[in-house]
């Protein structure tokens, strides 16, 4: 068997192996069939495709009282406003590069279902999540998708930038 | 293991509070890293925002030491290609259009191409390819936009393509349809008399 | 090897299913459970897009089971739909160059020494090599080498011709080897 060979033969090996498919999804599966009440149901909806602009717009329309916004805060620092629609959440936490991901720093307050925080950003590149009730990780649906996922959960990024705008 | 080696030149390391967080050993080799990508001046605050991920998300030790090795190494990379004189934002910024496909040539084209800060190019080429645009793609607009665009219309540029395609323009195509609609209106300032209001991503 | 004509007890539970028996496809969904899953993560790079594939695989499967001509190749039916299943989910995740490091090598606390790290680093290296692949290629290259699908049943499940599959494996072999012995020497 030549070098080349013996390479694809580990890759192979490697690819073997067993991936550990979430138990769950075997009831996931089978929840999913018994609602079926007609035998050709239409696909179930995507979540995740569908970008809540309008419906969280029209809330904080509503609902956040119109702050002052200042222009850059001083040492080049911006607001950033980050937003969840979670209203069956009881607790909502922020954390990201921003706060060394911890969630005690930064927790959300909600108001009709929407959680919101603001957090004084410099410049930077800051990859971040939501923790809802402590316990499950969602990414922000209206933010860029961080793109290394490492550690098994999503994540989202946000970029701020220093000078020149 | 080089880690070892690296090691011994460094002398005593130091000692970042937060990484108490991480368990014995995992925190002795991160600190090991942190400490041997300053020695060679890359920044080390990715770093350490990296294995704070990973203990937050519950992420065993060793899932952690290798995120962390491979962020180091990668900012290594994108370094040699953007300068010593890159800012640790340009510099995570570009770790991130690496991984999403961008080649050393690539970031040095950019560089050129660019006044600095580049940290919003960067950026937004990496978030065009989260978004479904193919790399080269995203690469091409990038350059394309880099010389003229400010970093406000570079981030309403990523926003555009990401708005095409959510309502089901392929991504290649809205994003050089976005390009040459770009390049005639990069002044276009958006609607005037409103207060300024809090960035959103 | 191949899916091949498992014993009967395929055809016995999809006729139990077609009876109206639903718990008789959970012990279908519990034996290609692990085998597709490990296709579906290798082919999109990503374990929860894998694992929404797979999932909404199995329920088009039992929603159109009427449709499954011959209850004893289950199986290499089911593939069909996964492997079209992966090609929409691929289309929309490809750009996005997830590392993936398989679950099972995680499970211990503590790292064992540099080898282990070495072993983690050639796992992740071997997915970005693979995800570098054209999906054809990659598709191909994973039902032949990994899940051991004999060229006609590959042919069945991805709608191409057995010729064009072997160039595929062919050409998936050599960039495989290319780009990993370029990423060793780095």
């Amino acid at each position: 068997m030549s070098d080349g060979d013996e390479l694809v033969e580990r890759v192979i090996e490697q690819l073997r192996r067993p991936v550990g498919i979430d138990p769950a999804l075997d009831a996931r599966v089978l929840r999913e069939i018994a609602a079926d009440a007609r035998p050709e149901a239409a696909l179930r909806a995507k979540p995740r495709m569908i970008w809540p602009w309008l419906a969280v717009a029209a809330v904080l329309a509503a609902v956040i009282v119109a702050r002052p916004w200042a222009r850059r805060d001083v040492a080049g620092e911006t607001p950033f406003q980050f937003v969840l629609v979670a209203p069956q959440a009881a607790s909502v936490s922020l954390v990201g590069d921003f706060n060394d991901w911890d969630p005690n720093r930064a927790p959300m307050q909600v108001a009709h279902g929407v959680w919101a925080a603001v957090v004084q950003l410099p410049p930077g590149r800051y990859r971040y999540a939501f923790l809802v009730n402590g316990v499950e990780w969602r990414s922000d649906p209206t933010a860029p998708h961080a793109s290394d996922d490492e550690f098994g959960t999503p994540s989202s990024v946000v970029t701020v930038t220093g000078g020149g705008t | 293991m080089i880690i070892a080696a690296l090691l011994i030149a460094i002398q005593t390391p130091v000692q970042d509070p937060r990484l108490d967080r991480l368990d014995p050993n995992t925190r002795a080799t991160v600190v090991a890293i942190v400490d041997s990508a300053r020695s060679i001046g890359l920044p080390s605050e990715p770093l350490v925002q990296r294995a704070l991920e990973g203990t937050t998300k519950g992420a065993a030790g060793e899932r952690i030491v290798l995120a962390v090795r491979r962020l180091a190494g990668d900012l290594g990379t994108v370094r040699a290609a953007l300068g010593n004189s890159s800012t640790p934002p340009e510099l995570e910024a570009a770790v991130a259009a690496l991984r999403a496909g961008a080649s050393t040539q690539l970031l040095a084209k950019l560089r050129a191409a660019r006044r600095p800060p580049l940290t919003m190019a960067l950026a937004v080429l990496a978030d065009l390819v989260a978004s479904g645009v193919p790399a080269d793609s995203a690469a091409a607009a990038v350059l394309a936009l880099a010389p003229r665009a400010r970093d406000a219309d570079l981030v309403e540029f990523r926003r555009a393509v990401e708005r095409d395609i959510a309502l089901g323009a392929p991504p290649a195509a809205a994003t050089s349809i976005r390009v040459n609609a770009g390049a005639n209106t990069l002044t276009d300032a958006g609607p005037a008399g409103q207060p300024p209001r809090p960035t959103r991503p | 090897m191949g899916i091949g004509k498992v014993e009967s007890s395929d055809a016995e539970l999809v006729g139990r299913v077609r009876a109206g028996d639903i718990s008789a496809y959970g012990a279908l969904v519990a034996r290609y459970r692990d085998r597709l899953g490990r296709y579906a993560v290798h082919m999109i790079g990503d374990r929860e897009d894998a694992e929404e594939a797979l999932q909404d695989s199995f329920v088009r499967a039992y929603r159109s089971l009427g449709r499954c001509t011959d209850p004893a190749r289950f199986g290499a039916w089911l593939y069909g739909i996964l492997v079209n299943r992966c090609r929409t989910t691929g289309a929309r995740a490809a750009r996005r160059r997830r590392v993936f490091v398989a679950a099972d090598e995680f499970d211990r606390a503590t790292p064992n020494g540099p080898d282990e790290l070495e072993r983690l680093e050639w796992a992740d290296l071997v997915e970005r090599a693979l995800a570098r692949l054209g999906p054809e290629h990659r598709e191909a290259f994973l039902l032949k080498h990994v899940e051991d699908l004999e060229y006609e049943e590959m042919a069945e499940v991805t709608g191409a011709g057995v010729s064009a599959l072997k160039m595929r494996v062919k050409r998936a072999r050599e960039q495989l080897q290319k780009l990993l012995t370029e990423a060793r020497h780095v």
